[in-house]
């Protein structure tokens, strides 16, 4: 293709792309701010923050129910930092067998794989029906926090998988040759060179786990996490104060990513400060 | 008398049935440099991961200083390991990475930095040390891996290929430096390369390795001069090798082989039926001294490097072979391809081994 007509392009098709990725989450900012008389559609009747008010609880009632997400905001948090961490160390193990092929390892690889490939709905609804048949009971913190490590697992791993590629082993033997336990080589070296991938590993698992939905669906038991709750709230009238809610939740995501960015930076700055000294020297 | 190092009968055969090593004898005198010399896949490295732990032995045993290592794991082993790719931790600062080792043996502060400051002056590594390791050039990366395998006083200093990933020049500088280096501690150094010169130019010994077996374990001159097999003949120096009979012994004591090219003496035993003559040892006039062994041939070719002369030549069975002159010599200088050369070898320089 001739490279004149190339560049714009690519432009316009960045921009479509970018209209359509931040376009909804615009929409629903905008309207969060609809006063109480307005409706969840434009026009705006009057700017305000009614609806924020009215999320925590602060405005005179209304004849709107209060959204009742707080305990299922509370639950979703707690399940996703439950999820986190057992994805998170079951990857990294697992992906640390793998730098050894072991006899079976490529099946096993693939039934990992497995449990981010099949379809959610399915094992949401399978899992209901085995914890009936074993009269369990359904609860976020048992049925569904089981599917949900099943469902981050195998991104954590894939991230640690890739980072144990790059990872020079002879640095771990390095370390072993001049007396340094086993231990204390993981500790000290293997830890603290890998620790980024543990970052990536642990945002995957904490962000999937966090809006997880068709999972959840059957096997969440009586109290729901987040994205049910809200989701539950559809059925009855949607008000703007939906939409204040997802302003702020998009915002908690927000300040997750900027505290990874920075705890990212913090683990390399150190080699870009010494570059430039050795640029200046 | 114990040695510093003494592997017995050493061998590693993998699950599979592959075998890495087999029957590896060599007693390491204390402060003696080493070095494994062999083509990619003869088990140099593999030995050499042996003695530092990183292998396990299916055969034999290794003993450091009279005691059995062979079970014992790398971090109780007192050996040090220097890898060719340098291993630095990427993390640590040049003085966090040379002091490691003694931070985790828990060494009172006072007594660690003193060491830590003497081996850094010591490598010329001042400068650097609080600088990041993963972005100084090779050498002094090589250095800092130095220094951070001596400082925690290993019995013996396990090399793998330290030189290989440096360019040539660089390469010739710290081979100078190891060398120093090497004598003045008085340790024990093991050398694993696949390059002839620096096996030859810096070790006291030279384990050959071919296959997995050793081939020879000799001084560098020995291996010049006499090789004990076919192999060493081909893979040190430039031999020509000339197969025969055995054919009886020479007054002096010499043994003989008779060969398409003549009768032939040299140094071996009776048994042998193979002559091997290294390049240098040809000379061109064929006035040479009473009992010397004479070959007609053609020259083929000639290349000068600086005053040694390359030449080839085809002898009477037509084969070419390699021939090292001073080119200084009138002889050398007459010389232009197709002229017909009279070689004569003095059959002290000749050995003689069995195939």
């Amino acid at each position: 293709m001739n490279t004149g007509i190339l560049k714009p392009t690519l432009a316009i098709y960045a921009a479509i792309f970018l209209l359509f990725l931040y376009g909804p989450l615009i929409i629903l900012a905008i309207l969060s701010f609809q006063s109480q008389g307005g409706g969840p559609q434009f026009p705006i009747q009057e700017w305000s923050t009614y609806w924020y008010r009215h999320l925590f609880g602060v405005t005179e009632t209304s004849r709107v129910s209060q959204l009742p997400v707080g305990d299922a905001l509370v639950r979703s948090l707690i399940l996703a930092f439950m999820t986190t961490v057992v994805s998170t160390v079951l990857g990294t193990m697992s992906a640390e067998a793998f730098r050894t092929r072991f006899k079976g390892s490529g099946p096993v690889f693939y039934l990992i794989i497995l449990g981010m490939m099949v379809p959610g709905v399915l094992v949401g609804l399978g899992m209901a029906l085995l914890s009936n048949f074993a009269g369990i009971d359904r609860a976020w913190w048992g049925t569904a926090f089981v599917l949900h490590v099943v469902y981050t697992y195998p991104f954590a791993f894939l991230v640690m998988l890739a980072i144990f590629n790059r990872f020079d082993r002879s640095v771990e033997e390095a370390s072993l040759s001049l007396g340094v336990s086993p231990a204390q080589t993981f500790r000290r070296v293997t830890f603290p060179i890998l620790f980024p991938g543990v970052l990536s590993a642990m945002l995957f698992s904490f962000t999937l786990s966090y809006d997880e939905f068709s999972r959840t669906l059957f096997t969440v038991g009586r109290e729901l996490t987040l994205p049910l709750a809200i989701y539950g709230t559809f059925s009855v009238e949607i008000y703007p104060n939906i939409f204040a809610f997802g302003v702020l939740t998009t915002l908690f995501s927000f300040t997750l990513l900027v505290v990874y960015g920075l705890l990212m930076k913090r683990f390399t700055s150190r080699r870009a400060r010494f570059s430039g000294q050795e640029e200046a020297a | 008398m114990t040695h510093d190092l003494e592997l017995i009968q050493v061998g590693k055969t993998y699950p599979d049935g592959t075998v890495a090593v087999s029957d590896f004898d060599l007693k390491v005198e204390k402060g003696e440099f080493v070095a494994f010399l062999g083509p990619s896949g003869c088990g140099k490295s593999t030995t050499l991961r042996m003695i530092a732990g990183f292998e396990d032995i299916t055969n034999g045993e290794i003993l450091i200083k009279g005691r059995d290592v062979s079970r014992i794991p790398p971090e109780k082993r007192p050996t040090s390991m220097i890898f060719q790719n340098y291993a630095l931790f990427p993390h640590m600062s040049v003085r966090q990475n040379i002091a490691f080792g003694l931070d985790i043996k828990g060494l009172p502060k006072s007594e660690k930095d003193q060491k830590v400051d003497r081996i850094i002056d010591m490598f010329d590594l001042t400068e650097f040390a609080d600088r990041r390791a993963d972005r100084l050039s090779g050498g002094q990366r090589q250095r800092i891996a130095l220094a951070r395998g001596l400082v925690v006083e290993p019995e013996i200093l396990l090399l793998d290929e330290p030189l290989g990933a440096l360019d040539a020049n660089l390469r010739r500088i710290i081979q100078n430096e190891l060398k120093l280096l090497q004598r003045e501690l008085g340790i024990t150094f093991i050398f694993v390369t696949h390059a002839q010169s620096e096996a030859l130019g810096l070790s006291d010994r030279v384990v050959v390795m071919s296959n997995g077996l050793v081939e020879q374990i000799s001084p560098p001159k020995e291996l010049y001069r006499r090789p004990a097999s076919p192999f060493v003949a081909q893979f040190i120096g430039s031999n020509t090798i000339i197969e025969g009979k055995p054919d009886g012994t020479t007054p002096e004591g010499l043994v003989c082989l008779s060969t398409p090219l003549g009768r032939i003496a040299g140094h071996g035993a009776p048994t042998s039926d193979m002559a091997i003559i290294p390049a240098e040892a040809f000379r061109i006039d064929d006035s040479a001294g009473p009992g010397a062994l004479h070959f007609e041939g053609t020259l083929t070719g000639k290349t000068l490097v600086g005053s040694v002369g390359h030449l080839r030549v085809r002898l009477a069975d037509d084969r070419e072979i390699e021939v090292e002159t001073h080119a200084d010599t009138d002889a050398a200088r007459a010389l232009t391809p197709g002229t017909p050369v009279t070689l004569g070898v003095d059959p002290g320089a000749v050995t003689l081994i069995h195939s």
